[in-house]
């Protein structure tokens, strides 16, 4: 059958999710009804970042009116297996949690017991008398302190505190090196941050008849949590319903699968009654995974032209206390390590990753994961070949690039460029921020009106839609990959689609809609989106790593095409004409050119369900539904041009981004509105990452910025006005020619806003390497710059 | 638990009357006793503003009140801001036209502040919009969408018409 033109793939539909949000009738998992006795949990939290427990008391805690329980880390050791990151990969050291830390504590939040009250706020009380006795340890909290001899030890199993070790080297780097002109040396250090979603986490777990149970969780990931869950509990995942509420975001912090909801359902079945936790704040910036806490040390060989001959990259990341479902420690470490060529074309690179265990909350997948600080890495190497070489920036990028002739591409760590428009993004960034402009008015001492003005480039790859031997890949043999979709013509002629996604904010109400409505024939308003609920929906690998569009896209074309096929089959026998000859478009199933020559769906519908006098055709099956799943290939690739223009106050060293431009490559477009909505959103997060954000901690392990008031979060004053451009260049690997979108406005924005500040600061021999670039951090540095002598 | 005080509050244009402990916030008033939960909690530290509410007609965190502390006050929330279940207010409408929501988690404050903005500037500046917004923090829209849909609001409500 020929492609038939788009009807609704591709335009701006307004989203079908805003009204009730904007009415206050969203769902989230705290304003679900709670059965009358339900228990609400309190955690007990560590205090110190590494003890030994020895003594817990509970007593005064008991005695409160309304506690139920207290229990600690052994008795929940009774009702949960420690928990285990399944990760094959050589150089890889398992370890267990214990969802209630028993012996010991690894870091300030781990939970040491737990309160079931009859309301919260004596379930907080509660906690707050529970009387545990530690003997303090010595912690290890930086990742440069991690592996050096003689310090402590955060497990047995973790000899040294190397979670991991991987290397990789093509045969002909050292020749690479040895031959180059140049070699630019830079170690970049970037700082901790975290997703913080404005929704905290929370879950709800109801027992229901015989050994049935209802889980309401906050998450990105209701079928692997399942699973979990079953696996841990022994709570039978046939008789386990997951169900996704509205969630307040996401950002890959709701995609790792918590010790709280272990706790939730295991106390389910224990009290035989519904269990309710709700995080605060203070919880959620100590205990939701951090990220970003990497090291890189990157040395580039390079010609005189500034074409790099080979790239050697040393890449250490914070894994944190512990190795954390599903995605372990190790995601930041192996993509970072294997990422970081970008869009460059580097045919020689060996790289040497490390991820490190310390006494800090366990790291994790936040939007972007290591893309934001490996491209930190590479974007800051392309800036450094200019200076030394006298190049523009944005030269030295055009010429490393892979040009759009050369795609397919399969780069040097063995990911496929299947199509994609590195030179054209970059060109057409530059054109709408005028480039050449702005460095024609640049004066040398970069400073105009008393701020020094620079401009900043990132240009990168974006890894979107991982299909099962991505992960493989990468060692995550749990993972499975693929999505699902349902997609069901109702008895009237309306249409239910099922996918194994759950939103946190995407519009996939909408955009999925938009899809299914395109790939079976049918009028948008006809289709309605189930997601978040496992009873319902199909199995798959669920929502991060900005998947959705591509899986749960690809798996509802295929669906979709098989129900349409039926409806042609049924309506061309209704209609007594060969099945050639028949269309199915906009809602109705008729005789190719000829639409007032056909039937509506309801009418093949009912012959399918068997609800009037027609027959359906010899052999073919009652009902008018069909499911189909999507593995994508290896990785689908998206890309983009970022290209940020700030301001840097002389005097307080504060930043102002005074234009921010995005050129966008995410393929086949589903909703463009939407597509911004994702940049936009994400290049704010990525203000936040470069400029302000970071979970800061001392010495001694504890962090000291567990607060809304003192975790900065990037405002409406802090962020400018977007400059949004798209190139669509389908892929041509994956069904419907979408790539991902979800996180390319963190990735480019970290880069280029850094690289834009250590352009402002470039004559005053300033290196910028480190982030965040807090006022008082480039303060200080232009202070000092300036009193140098010469 | 122990003591209780009575206060008479309007929410919504209905006088309720409770008896409530000394520390109960306002947000969990309004959530867990009547019900009115489009007014969430983020942080419990009246920095993020989910919990925004109109206060005497004026912004306020109710993650920071005590409901003992408010007889007599007049409590507006999110859920009697649209006229009716079939329209939307016309910062709903411009909120909805110009996508600056996606999560949702944070938009009833947003819509609150936004309330209290146009009432006293009816044709605010893009940078009183921006210094207004600060109010709220926003983790999904990066904020433009939001501005964009404060301007098309105020430009609506002076005209007269839906956004």
């Amino acid at each position: 059958m020929s492609a038939r033109p788009a009807r609704y793939v591709g335009q701006e539909i307004l989203r079908r999710e805003d009204d009730y949000l904007l009415r206050g009738e969203g769902r989230f998992v705290d304003d679900l009804p709670a059965p009358i006795g339900t228990l609400h949990l309190a955690f007990v939290l560590s205090p110190h970042a590494h003890a030994r427990i020895l003594s817990l008391d509970a007593d005064a805690a008991l005695a409160l009116e309304g506690v139920v329980a207290v229990l600690s880390g052994a008795d929940m050791a009774a009702l949960v297996k420690p928990i285990v990151a399944e990760i094959e990969f050589p150089g890889y050291r398992r370890h267990g949690r214990q969802v209630i830390a028993k012996d010991e504590v690894r870091f300030v939040g781990e939970a040491v017991a737990v309160v079931a009250a009859e309301c919260p706020y004596v379930a907080q009380d509660a906690a707050e008398l529970v009387e545990v006795a530690y003997q303090q340890l010595p912690a290890v909290v930086r990742l440069e302190d991690a592996t050096r001899p003689g310090q402590p030890q955060v497990h047995d199993e973790v000899p040294g505190n190397l979670y991991f070790e991987g290397r990789f080297a093509t045969p002909g780097i050292d020749a690479a090196f040895a031959g180059a002109a140049h070699v630019i040396r830079e170690r970049f250090r970037s700082g901790r941050v975290g997703g913080v979603p404005l929704e905290p986490r929370g879950c709800l777990a109801v027992p229901e008849h015989g050994d049935g149970m209802v889980f309401h969780s906050s998450t990105q990931v209701p079928h692997l949590l399942r699973t979990a869950l079953a696996q841990y509990t022994g709570q039978p995942e046939s008789s386990l319903r997951v169900l996704v509420p509205e969630v307040g975001g996401g950002f890959g912090t709701k995609a790792q699968i918590y010790p709280e909801e272990f706790v939730c359902v295991a106390l389910a079945r224990r009290f035989r009654r519904a269990v309710k936790w709700i995080q605060d704040r203070r919880e959620e910036l100590l205990t939701d995974i951090h990220a970003r806490d990497h090291l890189y040390e990157v040395e580039a060989a390079v010609d005189d032209t500034g074409l790099v001959l080979g790239l050697r990259a040393s890449v250490w990341t914070n894994g944190g206390a512990y190795s954390t479902l599903p995605f372990g420690c190790t995601l930041e470490t192996t993509g970072g390590a294997r990422m970081i060529v970008g869009p460059y074309g580097i045919t020689q690179y060996a790289y040497e990753a490390r991820a490190v265990a310390t006494h800090t909350t366990p790291a994790g997948a936040y939007r972007g994961v290591a893309q934001p600080t490996c491209y930190m890495a590479i974007e800051g190497v392309m800036d450094r070949i200019a200076r030394r070489l006298g190049l523009d920036p944005a030269e030295v990028r055009l010429r490393n690039m892979v040009p759009t002739a050369s795609l397919p591409w399969t780069n040097v760590v063995g990911v496929r460029y299947d199509t994609g428009s590195f030179v054209e993004s970059l060109r057409q960034a530059m054109a709408m921020i005028d480039y050449a402009g702005f460095r024609a008015r640049q004066p040398a001492d970069r400073l105009v009106d008393g701020k020094y003005r620079g401009i900043g480039i990132c240009s990168f790859t974006e890894v979107s839609g991982t299909g099962a031997p991505g992960w493989r890949a990468r060692g995550l043999v749990r993972l499975p990959g693929f999505d699902s979709g349902i997609v069901k013509v109702e008895p009237t002629g309306k249409v239910t689609a099922f996918v194994s996604h759950a939103h946190s904010g995407q519009g996939h109400y909408t955009t999925f809609a938009q899809v299914v409505a395109d790939a079976l024939g049918c009028e948008l308003a006809d289709v309605r989106i189930v997601e978040g609920d496992t009873a319902a929906t199909p199995y798959g690998t669920n929502t991060f790593a900005s998947r959705s569009a591509v899986t749960g896209g690809g798996a509802f074309i295929r669906a979709a095409g098989k129900v349409r096929e039926k409806l042609r089959r049924i309506g061309a026998h209704m209609l007594e004409a060969s099945v050639e000859d028949v269309v199915v478009q906009d809602g109705r199933v008729h005789i190719a050119g000829v639409p007032g020559h056909g039937l509506s769906f309801q009418q093949v519908a009912e012959t399918a369900y068997a609800m009037n006098t027609a027959t359906l055709p010899e052999g073919e099956s009652f009902g008018l539904e069909d499911s189909d799943f999507y593995d994508p290939p290896l990785v689908t690739m998206a890309n983009a041009a970022h290209i940020a223009q700030v301001a840097v106050d002389a005097e307080d060293g504060r930043v102002t981004i005074e234009r921010y431009v995005v050129v966008h490559d995410c393929g086949r477009i589903i909703n463009p509105m939407i597509v911004d909505g994702q940049i936009q959103g994400g290049v704010a997060q990525g203000i936040g990452e470069a400029l302000m954000e970071e979970m800061v901690y001392d010495d001694s392990g504890q962090m000291l910025n567990a607060s809304l008031l003192e975790y900065l979060l990037p405002t409406a004053a802090d962020v400018p006005n977007y400059e949004i451009a798209h190139i669509e260049s389908p892929s041509i690997d994956t069904v419907g020619g979408f790539k991902g979108v979800g996180e390319g406005g963190v990735i480019g924005a970290v880069p280029a806003v850094l690289n834009a500040v250590a352009d402002a600061l470039s004559r005053l021999d300033i290196n910028i390497n480190t982030k965040p670039l807090r006022p008082s951090l480039l303060a200080r540095l232009i202070r000092e710059a300036r009193a140098r002598p010469g | 638990m122990g003591e209780r005080i009575e206060v008479t509050l309007t929410v919504n244009q209905r006088k309720r009357r409770a008896q409530v402990e000394p520390r109960l916030l306002l947000v969990d008033y309004l959530r867990h006793e009547l019900g009115l939960k489009g007014t969430h909690v983020g942080c419990e530290q009246g920095a993020c503003g989910a919990c925004t509410v109109l206060l005497d007609g004026r912004t306020a965190r109710s993650c920071l009140h005590f409901v003992a502390a408010l007889d007599g006050a007049q409590i507006r929330t999110v859920e009697d801001v649209a006229p009716s279940p079939e329209l939307l207010h016309p910062i709903q409408q411009a909120f909805h036209r110009q996508h600056a929501l996606q999560c949702g988690y944070c938009t009833p404050g947003f819509v609150m502040t936004t309330l209290e903005l146009l009432a006293g500037n009816p044709d605010p500046s893009q940078t009183a919009i921006r210094r207004a917004l600060t109010n709220n923090l926003c983790r999904c829209t990066g904020y433009a969408n939001i501005v964009k849909a404060v301007t098309a609001a105020g430009k609506a409500l002076r005209e007269g018409s839906q956004a």
